[in-house]
């Protein structure tokens, strides 16, 4: 039975459609039961995120399912279906189960490595669940999509850096400094974008966090939201030597923070001193980055980092890429013996039946037998079914690998009158 | 016996390298366990060359500069192996493994001498050899610190960042690795050539007979003794301490080269 996917993203639908077709936890109960109810599908998971609509199955007849799926789902949301069937893709069998595991690894993504579509797959299936509509077909799939996201999270670093530009300076201090833990920030100026800086090093253990405002107020204001010390704006160069990272973020037309400055905060130091200067215009004298010890980025330098990250990653996404492929040939492989599994084993049992019976009527004409002669008559007959069977069950699993399992599971089981197989 | 198993480690050096260089571009967690591998299994037969060819002369195999040097490069090999282990440094051994490459095909290629001359006796020579060697294989980690502080200090000072960048570890590890390989090598290099003057004292009747090695080995020792105190008390750290490394390690492979290509007692 084909499993397919079928469905609209980011890539191929408009915003405004994405936005019409998003539905929310209640109507997609109501759409998994409406849908398993027509009979089209057999199983059935729905993915709705505002990213991505798509309907997951196991289906006799793939399009006549997601002709039904998107109907009534166009019928919940006053969509005319004429619009959103010409931009519908279809996968099916290996391709579906590369979709399945490339979006849940997050390759598919707007933004790729983005951690929150992991998630989103989980819920969907397990809304599913709840609903009654995922059978085996559905349940291997999604558990291995799961693992598969897992491995390329942990085996690649396609979501290991930073795309946006508090955390690239969080990062950066992290190639500077062997840790944050314990390292002084001084936060200069009440911008919004330092504030969230100075969040994220709080989060990573930076401490003391030192807040210098021009209104005392404003800097008391904020050191109570960082749970740091406010120090008045004057106070500045003498809170200087003692910071590691400085983030300054105030509207001053003039640099706050000059290379005189910074060279006297240097004196005797040991340790470097890494400047975040998010402010337009700058805040920190360019040539300060020239001062041994000393690394000043201004946001389009930290925008460049943020470039070079995404290039970083999408190198990473193409070893994630080769991961989902072979990953996806295994899942196939292992898929077709699922196919051929039922059929081996009513063989296995048609088989069984016939010994058991004939060994029951030769035991019955030889009353006299020793247990040992009983015993021989069972094995030498286990034997012969073995023997005789070992062929064709080769054959068939080959086959399914193959792909071609249909014509040998009608032969198979026309030749041994095993009925109509499923 | 020694010769071939001396010829399997600098195989399993050379593949070391080219899977340690191969890391360092492409992030394949396979590549660093086959370097892994290979340095090991390098080292192995390292070990049992050595131990061979110290059953085969009776002595130590360290009276011809190439013996030393072959051990200096076992000892350095087992110093990354154990740094690159404990500090999680996994890109070390890109830095380190070329070092040995070299070490280790120059001392493979000049086959060792097997007579000993009569100057070459007694224990205080082989604790001399042996003390200055630990100290170079010290030194060359030193120097793969320093290297990978300059070239990570450069891509954060640029704002660029490149393919390094990610592959290398924070400055304060890399200034830490740098200063501490210094702080544990300088004790081994400076008894190891004091030892030495001394030996050389009895053994050739001259503190100062003229010997290339000799007399470069105290110009590398400055440096080192510089840079420490420049690091102690001055409290130098990053690319001023990192470029003095770099120096002394310049120096004492020009010393050792100077023991393998121009006369002296030390070529014998």
């Amino acid at each position: 039975m084909p499993l397919f996917v079928a469905g609209l993203n980011h890539r191929n639908a408009p915003v405004e459609l994405r936005e019409q077709l998003a539905v929310e936890e209640d109507k997609l109960r109501e759409l998994l039961g409406d849908v398993a109810a027509t009979g089209a599908v057999r199983e059935a998971v729905v993915l709705s995120t505002c990213n991505r609509v798509e309907v997951y199955g196991a289906a006799d007849v793939p399009g006549e399912a997601r002709a039904v799926a998107f109907r009534h789902l166009c019928r919940y949301r006053g969509v005319d279906p004429a619009t959103v069937e010409p931009l519908l893709y279809t996968h099916l069998e290996a391709d579906a189960v590369r979709h399945a595991f490339r979006v849940a690894a997050s390759l598919d993504s707007m933004m790729i490595g983005e951690p929150q579509i992991l998630g989103q797959v989980k819920d969907a299936f397990a809304l599913a669940q709840a609903c009654e509509t995922v059978g085996p077909a559905l349940h291997t799939l999604f558990t291995q999509a799961f693992a598969v996201a897992k491995k390329v999270r942990t085996e690649t670093e396609i979501a290991l850096h930073a795309v946006s530009v508090s955390f690239a300076a969080v990062e950066l201090a992290k190639k500077i400094f062997a840790g944050l833990t314990g390292r002084a920030v001084l936060l200069v100026g009440a911008g919004k974008m330092g504030e969230l800086a100075a969040r994220h090093l709080v989060e990573q253990g930076a401490f003391p966090i030192y807040v210098a405002n021009r209104t005392w107020a404003r800097a008391q204001e904020m050191a109570r939201a960082l749970a740091g010390v406010p120090v008045p704006f004057d106070d500045l160069e003498a809170t200087l030597p003692g910071a590691d990272i400085v983030i300054t973020s105030t509207g001053a037309p003039e640099p706050v923070i000059t290379r005189a400055l910074v060279e006297r905060a240097l004196h005797g130091r040991g340790r470097p001193l890494f400047f975040i200067d998010i402010a337009v215009p700058r805040n920190v004298e360019p040539g300060v980055n020239a001062l041994d010890g000393v690394y000043r980025y201004d946001i389009d330098d930290l925008r460049q980092v943020v470039d070079a990250n995404l290039r970083e990653r999408l190198r990473e996404a193409q070893r994630a890429e080769a991961l989902v492929e072979r990953e996806v040939g295994r899942f196939v492989a292992r898929l077709g013996d699922v196919e051929v599994i039922p059929t081996i084993v009513s063989l296995r049992e048609r088989l069984e039946e016939i010994r058991t019976a004939e060994v029951k009527k030769a035991l019955a004409r030889l009353p006299g037998a020793s247990p040992e002669t009983r015993e021989t008559v069972e094995a030498l007959s286990a034997a012969i079914v073995n023997k005789i069977l070992h062929t064709p069950i080769t054959k068939l699993r080959e086959s399914s690998r193959a792909g071609a399992s249909r014509s040998w599971l009608d032969l198979v089981h026309e030749l041994f009158g095993l009925g109509r197989p499923r | 016996m020694h010769a071939t198993f001396l010829n399997l480690a600098v195989v399993g050096y050379v593949a070391a390298t080219g899977l340690a260089l191969a890391y360092l571009v492409q992030r394949e967690e396979w590549l660093h366990r086959f370097a892994a591998v290979a340095t090991a299994a390098g080292w192995v037969a390292h070990t049992i060359a050595l131990v061979a060819l110290g059953h085969e002369l009776r002595r130590p195999p360290l009276a011809s500069l190439p013996e030393a040097v072959s051990v200096a490069v076992w000892v350095l090999v087992l110093l990354e192996m154990w740094v690159g282990r404990r500090g999680r440094l996994r890109v070390l051994g890109a830095f380190v493994l070329p070092v040995v490459l070299v070490f280790s095909l120059k001392s493979s290629a000049a086959r060792p001498g097997l007579e000993l001359g009569p100057a070459l006796s007694g224990a205080w020579l082989w604790v001399h050899i042996g003390l200055a060697l630990i100290g170079v294989a010290a030194f060359a980690l030193n120097f793969a610190g320093a290297l990978m502080y300059l070239l990570q200090e450069r891509q954060l000072k640029a704002r660029r960042p490149g393919a390094l960048y990610y592959r290398l570890p924070d400055l304060d590890t890399l200034d830490r690795l740098t200063y501490r390989t210094l702080a544990a090598g300088f004790p081994f290099l400076t008894t190891g050539l004091i030892l030495g003057v001394l030996w050389a004292g009895t053994a050739w009747g001259s503190v100062f007979a003229f010997d290339p090695l000799a007399l470069l080995s105290w110009v590398a020792w400055v440096i080192y003794a510089g840079t420490l105190a420049g690091r102690a008390a001055a409290g130098w750290h990053g690319r001023r301490a990192a470029y003095f490394s770099i120096v002394g390690f310049a120096a004492l492979v020009l010393t050792l080269g100077a023991g393998l290509f121009l006369p002296g007692r030390h070529g014998s």
